[in-house]
């Protein structure tokens, strides 16, 4: 699905290579401030990364495609502090996302309301404007609830736990279950154990400052117990 | 035959319409005042009333306050009347047909046009949500569903029109918002008027579709001097909204219309402008001059008056419909999205005076402004010392891309203590931030924009009657085309 190869961000990051598998599980880790969001952005493509090596996603180099071309291919971020968009309301961004029109257009008000419900969200979300008058925990939520609806292939969430009450957590475990298939990747960036057991990763990748681990969970298990220094 | 203007690709409306009109020579004197009243057979009241203004517009010179920066303009190098040749109301040229399906005005209600509706049994379904006035240069060519207002007792014409069947009326009321001596550019446009809208709506009555003056026009080197008189009886409601374009010609053009508005005891009007006027080419050649005097005068008790506007066209714009609050307890509302780029200049705002106690009156203002242009909101809020619990709202925001230059220049004068006024700005930029979020989720830069763009505009687009916010959206769209980098 997604391969780096030599792959480095200035300043940031140096000479990396992991490759994601279809259908499989991710959980980037490592200490605050080593890069995982950097990481997750600059995949995505965003301008003031300077990013060198190869990119491929999905067999095809991605490195030359705005940002909006590689969602559009199928990639997805949820931010970790979603952005806000005043006057544009959550449904209508979707809707705008998929040009819905007619019956479709129903279809995806119907499965809009019912996720939301399943996030204990107010019922006039689809009216709330983009991550405005929202509490944090109900951004992160929000995040979620736009990758329900539209068709991605390759989610990185970044921190999707952070902010979220204890059913939250619960709720975004389910939806991620719910969500992955063998057909679809799923990277997360995450410092809570819970999140890390619960989702059982393929694989957890820890980003230090002079590079990569991978490893299992039991590699997770380890850090929790001795910190990254000590692995 | 039509021809379309290759001058500017990006303004659709820039096409000319070949039409044999009968145009004035250029030049304004008293002979030219007299001949336009006698064209339009005017009673002996009215010729005075032109006259008394002309006398005056010579004593005056034109205001140099604003921030406006314009090639001065000749007035004796305009023609103050250009209308159609063989022109007889029952015998449109279909030329003309043709531009108004070319810009999307809803004319060929064939039947009502050419007055046959009234005995043509109609589809139950049928219901017109819709009136048109349409205005070709100086002459109204034709209106929409007189018939059928008139079974209301709404009169719903042109004001050429109106002087000859209801002179009572305009008689009344013409000058009694924006007297004569008003401004420069309505003193002119009190002596040399052409033609415009009058509307009347009778006590009681809810003015059953939303009534629209399509403004085009087409000879070059003319002035356009529309005026509008909408009258609201007591109890009564109108919905009223009217459209703007002129091909684009390298020569300025001078458009200084003036609009009254009354509403008595409880009535209420709703007056909505769409204006896309040429704004001139890249490099500031050509485009119209927007002078405009807009007032509503709330007469009556709880009357209410609501102006709308989205305004992104012409050369330089110079207007501030205002609200006069004379009733207790009237009510007067300004929403207005402006858009300027390329070397576009706008100083536009409203004037809210209130007179009477407990009126209220709300400003949301949102400019938007691109390249070299100017975007100026300019408002005056002023309370007088009658007008107890007097309340005011003002939202001023301003959003720059590249260089523009976006001011604000609020004057709030309150000279009652129990009256409450509040006011809230913000200028700021198209955060990079929101664009790369919208990337993420597959907007490119252009839907991107348009998105920010008409969240930012959400709250005076809400305000718009629903057939014309769909026009409006549109139209920023255009506007906005291309305007990223």
């Amino acid at each position: 699905m997604l391969k780096l190869k030599n792959y480095s961000v200035e300043n940031v990051l140096e000479n990396i290579d992991i490759e994601f598998d279809t259908g499989k599980t991710y959980v980037i880790m490592g200490p605050n401030g080593v890069g995982k969001s950097t990481l997750i952005h600059s995949i995505m493509g965003r301008p003031d990364l300077e990013v060198s090596g190869d990119l491929t996603f999905m067999g095809s180099d991605i490195s030359e495609l705005p940002v909006d071309q590689r969602a559009r291919l199928g990639m997805y971020v949820a931010f970790q502090a979603p952005t806000s968009i005043p006057g544009l309301s959550n449904f209508q961004m979707i809707k705008q996302a998929l040009n819905l029109k007619g019956s479709e257009l129903a279809e995806h008000l119907a499965k809009f309301r019912d996720t939301t419900e399943k996030f204990n969200l107010p019922k006039d979300w689809d009216k709330r404007n983009v991550n405005t008058d929202a509490s944090g925990g109900e951004k992160k939520k929000n995040e979620l609830i736009q990758l329900s609806l539209l068709n991605k292939k390759l989610a990185m969430l970044d921190e999707p736990d952070s902010g979220l009450d204890v059913d939250g957590v619960k709720s975004l475990v389910s939806f991620l279950n719910e969500w992955r298939t063998q057909h679809n990747t799923l990277i997360v960036v995450t410092h809570y154990d819970r999140l890390i057991y619960d989702l059982n990763p393929d694989a957890v990748i820890v980003l230090k400052k002079d590079g990569v681990d991978i490893g299992d969970t039991d590699l997770a298990r380890r850090i929790f117990s001795n910190g990254f220094d000590n692995v | 035959m039509t021809i379309d203007n290759l001058q500017n690709n990006l303004y659709k409306e820039g096409f000319v319409t070949e039409l044999e009109s009968e145009t004035f020579p250029a030049g304004l004197d008293e002979t030219v005042v007299e001949k336009l009243s006698k064209i339009k057979n005017e009673p002996e009241w009215l010729l005075k009333f032109r006259l008394k203004a002309f006398k005056r517009w010579k004593e005056m010179s034109e205001p140099q306050w604003s921030e406006l920066d314009y090639n001065p303009v000749d007035y004796q190098a305009l023609s103050y009347h250009s209308a159609p040749k063989k022109f007889d109301k029952d015998e449109i040229p279909p030329e003309i047909f043709e531009t108004f399906e070319k810009l999307g005005v809803p004319l060929h209600e064939r039947d009502a046009l050419l007055g046959l509706d009234t005995e043509k049994p109609k589809p139950d379904n049928l219901i017109p949500t819709v009136a048109v006035d349409a205005v070709f240069d100086s002459v109204s060519v034709a209106t929409t569903f007189k018939a059928e207002l008139e079974k209301h007792g709404i009169v719903f014409c042109s004001i050429s029109e109106a002087v000859q069947e209801h002179p009572e009326l305009v008689r009344k009321y013409l000058g009694s918002v924006v007297p004569y001596t008003d401004n420069y550019f309505a003193t002119l446009n009190s002596a040399v008027f052409s033609d415009g809208t009058f509307c009347y709506i009778p006590k009681g009555v809810r003015c059953p579709m939303e009534l629209n003056t399509y403004f085009r026009i087409n000879a070059r080197n003319t002035g356009q001097f529309e005026r509008t008189l909408i009258i609201a009886d007591e109890d009564s409601y109108v919905s009223y909204l009217e459209g703007c374009t002129a091909p684009a010609y390298d020569e300025n053009t001078l458009h200084a219309a003036v609009v009254e508005l009354v509403t008595h005891d409880n009535a209420e009007i709703k007056y909505s402008t769409v204006q896309n006027w040429y704004p001139g080419d890249e490099n500031g050649i050509g485009g119209v001059y927007n002078f405009v005097t807009k007032r509503a005068k709330c007469e009556g008790k709880n009357s209410k008056v609501s102006w709308t506007q989205v305004e992104t066209g012409s050369a330089v714009t110079w207007k501030y419909p205002s609200c006069i609050l004379k009733g207790e307890g009237s009510i007067g509302e300004f929403y207005s999205v402006a858009v300027t780029k390329g070397k576009q200049q706008a100083d536009t705002g409203t004037k809210m005076i209130h007179l009477g106690k407990n009126t209220k009156s709300t400003i949301i203002s949102k400019g938007i402004s691109f390249g070299d242009s100017t975007n100026t909101y300019r408002g005056s809020v002023k309370i007088n010392p009658g007008a107890s619990d007097a309340s005011n709202f003002t939202k001023c925001d301003s959003l720059m891309l590249q260089d523009s230059r976006a001011l604000t220049i609020p004057y709030i004068t309150s000279l009652n203590d129990s009256a409450k006024v509040e006011h809230e700005a913000s200028a700021g930029k198209i955060s990079e931030e929101q664009m790369y979020y919208l990337a993420t989720r597959g907007f490119d830069e252009d839907d991107a924009m348009n998105l920010v763009v008409n969240g930012f505009c959400k709250d005076v687009f809400q305000k718009l009657p629903l057939e014309f916010a769909a026009e409006a959206n549109k139209l920023l769209s255009v506007t906005l085309e291309g305007a990223v980098g």
